[in-house]
């Protein structure tokens, strides 16, 4: 018999759970009962735990570490052993690993047999959707971004981290679960300082670059001659524009193979919405100063007093439809010229494979989540020494943009648990969830789907050697943007029912069906209208919007900040080394 | 898509009791209002929609009577094989096609009415396997039947299964009792349903791996007051109880 006796390391973690007073006193009283004065295992038992310490190589943990966490979870799960249980996520590779892989050893180490559902991102939030309003237990947990805090904090319908982890005095939460580890922790965290969501993965959105063609003596003298300055990093879209002309329009072909300087996509489907509300509006420079989202206008354009969303429309104080929005989404769809005549057909999944073909100079906004595809070594992209023809850097800004303004979209796919789930399901899936994030599995994991979570995974010697073949992921997770690139904010209140009209109307705008200004005020209306529902059917909810009154436009022009009027200067292009542009991240 | 939140979980604790008999009431008192009569398109799929002689009957009929009289919307319903009446409602102003899965790939070729019901859909087998199935992937070798339109087919398709279509789900019965698939991937209600109409007896699922939001999905140009009176309609019938009640009388008992 062995035994695991609660040690001085279990309270020393849980006083580093939590930021604020609320939290950490929760999780320290977690952690205080959650003491297993002794584990009995049989040796059935403990011979599968040595299995699983082999299988899941590397760990931030010692073996010893490991094994007590592996028999942790090996005895917390017997009450819930023979349990058939569902949970949902998008299509990541990191997910499919998990479906395929992972949850295989949960079920070999505890019993608990897990159907982990993939589908696409839209069809998790319509899941999510469905179990609320039916109130059916269509899934025990979901793993759905934090984009959704907005509503989650508001609408009373999740079972929060903070309540799970205190549940029965903290004994389904593991005592090293180590919550300030959690580089996303703050997205996940509503402003009443509850925890809403546990984040499961991580990616960001950054600039995307072919190094081997911006380093090539040839092309840096042909770019300087025409477009008078350096081929590098775009520091600014019109920089990214004019490499994009240059690669497109004068390069045009590279050992006979046709080359874009862009690349995007835009047909109408959920996905064209994520491409511009994520933050391609606050690259432009739409939104005001201040992180994580903008104060008091968001990148949404919509503008919050205290908590309280106020309107979207520049005539309620929002900037969804003024001069910044409008030039943002005039160089979104006029750079489609600029792609592969297939971009307006395509949607995010079909795009994602077209810079991995070797036809691409740059995309301005890569998901980080598609590391893992990129450093394949029978792609074009990838050296014959494993390392990758490409780098990601910083994301150019637009002519609105000013310092202090949000960069760049960062998000986590998190773990959420609805209300109206059984709580021997919800507790099964709870105990799943912190197995799949803990420090057991969570470096093994990362190293499979690159969308790292813990900080001590980020600086683990296994990720430094690793470092040179990810294009400079883990230098920008090692540095100060890690904190800086953020998620849509508190400030969308109902994001399942205000996120579909970005697809629908810039699809619209896309096709020609209505001009940028037509598009952007309809989306504007369209929000102001859902805001002032909102505000009527939900009086009684924490920050409820409270919509301004209209006002004309120039009024709020003249008041500091966004919304913002039109700007008549143009903007030379500028660009810095890989080396000096991603200091910026420090 | 049908409300926010807040309202929902108003609607859902609230009126139950009145359910059937409002519906019925408004069936029978409630004149018909738009001219334009819709046609939905429907396929036969036991236990939900199936002709008999001249008499359409099942889930997906009844629900259409309920939410079409309670919207004042004049209709007829048709039953054609799933692709064909997909493509029709795509392509044909004032029509509909139910019941599909509701997902991101479909979402902008249709104006949607969900959910219309929650299904789940197991892998069946010959009762020949040995090892129990721990993860959908367990059968990334084998072959699996589905049918022509099946949202489902789509799904294993796309995440890189063998999956062979039939112009309609009972043929697949027959594959699999003659092993010319290894699996069949059906929603279970109609599974069970089928079996019993052919009196074959696969047993329980090997492996439950998906739950789906069917929906009705209609014409992108249907008209915004039928949508919404579409939509206020399912409203009431999901605030009255009447889904509720008519999925339990169909076996459709999720949680």
């Amino acid at each position: 018999m062995k035994t695991f006796i609660a040690p001085t390391w279990l309270i020393f973690t849980s006083l580093l759970l939590s930021s604020s007073a609320t939290s950490a006193d929760l999780f320290l009283k977690a952690a205080d009962n959650t003491s297993v004065d002794s584990i009995q295992l049989n040796a059935e038992d403990e011979k599968k735990i040595t299995t699983l310490i082999s299988l899941l190589q590397p760990t931030s943990l010692t073996s010893l570490e490991q094994q007590q966490e592996l028999r942790w979870f090996a005895q917390q799960s017997k009450p819930f052993k023979g349990l058939t249980i569902r949970v949902v996520s998008e299509s990541i590779k990191t997910h499919v690993y998990e479906s395929e892989v992972l949850a295989r050893l949960f079920y070999e180490l505890t019993g608990i047999h897990v159907i982990h559902e993939i589908t696409e991102e839209d069809d998790v939030i319509k899941k999510i959707t469905a179990q609320i309003e039916t109130g059916l237990n269509l899934y025990d947990a979901y793993i759905n971004d934090s984009d959704l805090i907005g509503s989650h904090f508001r609408n009373g319908n999740i079972t929060s981290i903070t309540e799970l982890v205190s549940f029965d005095d903290g004994k389904l939460t593991l005592p090293t679960l180590d919550i300030n580890d959690f580089i996303g922790i703050k997205f996940t965290t509503g402003p009443d300082g509850i925890i809403y969501q546990l984040p499961d993965q991580q990616f960001a959105n950054l600039y995307w670059y072919r190094s081997d063609w911006f380093e090539d003596v040839t092309f840096k003298r042909q770019f300087k001659s025409k477009y008078g300055y350096e081929l590098g990093v775009p520091q600014n879209w019109q920089a990214y524009e004019d490499i994009a002309h240059f690669f497109s329009n004068d390069i045009k072909h590279i050992n006979g193979v046709r080359v874009y300087g862009h690349m995007d996509y835009a047909a109408t489907d959920p996905s064209l919405g994520w491409r511009i509300s994520d933050a391609w509006l606050s690259m432009a420079g739409v939104g005001d100063v201040g992180l994580p989202n903008g104060l008091p206008v968001d990148e949404w354009g919509i503008r919050v007093e205290q908590c309280h969303p106020v309107g979207a429309s520049v005539s309620r104080g929002g900037e969804l439809n003024g001069p910044a929005a409008v030039y943002a989404i005039d160089k979104f769809v006029s750079w489609l010229d600029l792609a592969p005549q297939e971009a307006r057909k395509l949607t995010f999944n079909q795009a994602s494979k077209w810079p991995k073909t070797g036809q691409i100079a740059q995309q301005i906004f890569w998901y980080s989540a598609f590391v893992g595809e990129f450093i394949d070594p029978e792609l074009a992209i990838v050296n014959e020494d494993g390392t990758p023809k490409w780098k990601v850097a910083p994301s150019p800004v637009g002519k609105y943009w000013q310092t202090g303004m949000k960069s760049g979209y960062q998000d986590t796919g998190a773990w959420t648990f609805i209300n109206n789930t059984p709580k021997e399901r919800q507790l099964a899936a709870w105990l799943y969830a912190q197995f799949l994030v803990s420090k057991s599995v969570s470096l093994h994991k990362t190293l499979v789907g690159y969308t790292p979570i813990r900080l001590s995974d980020i600086e683990s010697e296994a990720m430094s050697q690793k470092a040179p073949y990810l294009g400079g992921l883990v230098e920008f997770y090692r540095s100060e943007a890690r904190n800086v690139w953020t998620p849509t904010g508190t400030n969308v209140p109902d994001y399942r029912n205000m996120s579909g009209h970005w697809w629908h109307y810039i699809g619209k705008i896309v096709e020609g069906k209505l001009s940028t200004q037509q598009g952007l005020d309809a989306i504007a209306d369209e929000f102001d209208r859902h805001l002032t529902e909102l505000s009527q059917s939900s009086s009684n909810t924490k920050c409820v919007p409270k919509v301004n009154s209209p006002k004309p436009s120039d009024y709020w022009f003249k008041q500091p900040g966004a919304p913002k009027a039109a700007l008549e200067n143009s903007v030379k292009g500028k660009t810095l080394p890989y080396k000096e542009a991603i200091l910026v991240w420090e | 898509m049908f409300g926010n939140k807040w309202f929902v979980n108003k609607r859902l604790k609230n009126e139950r009791h009145l359910s059937i008999i409002s519906v019925l009431m408004c069936m029978f008192f409630s004149p018909m209002v738009f001219a334009d009569k819709l046609t939905i398109y429907t396929y036969s799929e036991v236990p939900f929609a199936t002709q008999v002689n001249n008499t359409k009957q099942g889930l997906v009929i009844e629900f259409l009577e309920a939410l079409l009289t309670h919207a004042k919307i004049d209709y007829q319903v048709q039953l054609l094989p799933l692709k064909r009446g997909m493509a029709l409602a795509e392509s044909k102003k004032n029509t509909c096609v139910l019941p599909i899965e509701r997902n991101q790939q479909r979402e902008s070729q249709f104006k949607w009415f969900a959910p219309v019901m929650i299904s789940r859909y197991g892998l069946f087998s010959d009762k020949s396997i040995n090892t129990p199935l721990i993860t959908l992937s367990d059968v990334k070798s084998n072959s699996i039947g589905s049918f022509l339109g099946s949202g489902i087919g789509e799904y294993l398709s796309n995440a890189g299964y063998k999956v062979q279509l039939t112009t309609n789900d009972a043929l697949n019965l027959r594959k699999l009792q003659r092993k010319r698939i290894d699996f069949w991937a059906a929603d279970i209600v109609t599974a069970k349903a089928l079996m019993a109409e052919q009196k074959i007896d696969f047993g329980e699922p090997e492996l439950i791996f998906f739950t789906s939001i069917r929906a009705m999905a209609c014409n992108s140009e249907l008209d915004t007051e039928v949508e919404n009176r579409l939509q206020n309609a399912l409203i009431h019938l999901y605030k009255t109880g009447y889904m509720s009640d008519l999925n339990k009388k169909y076996g459709l008992t999720i949680g």
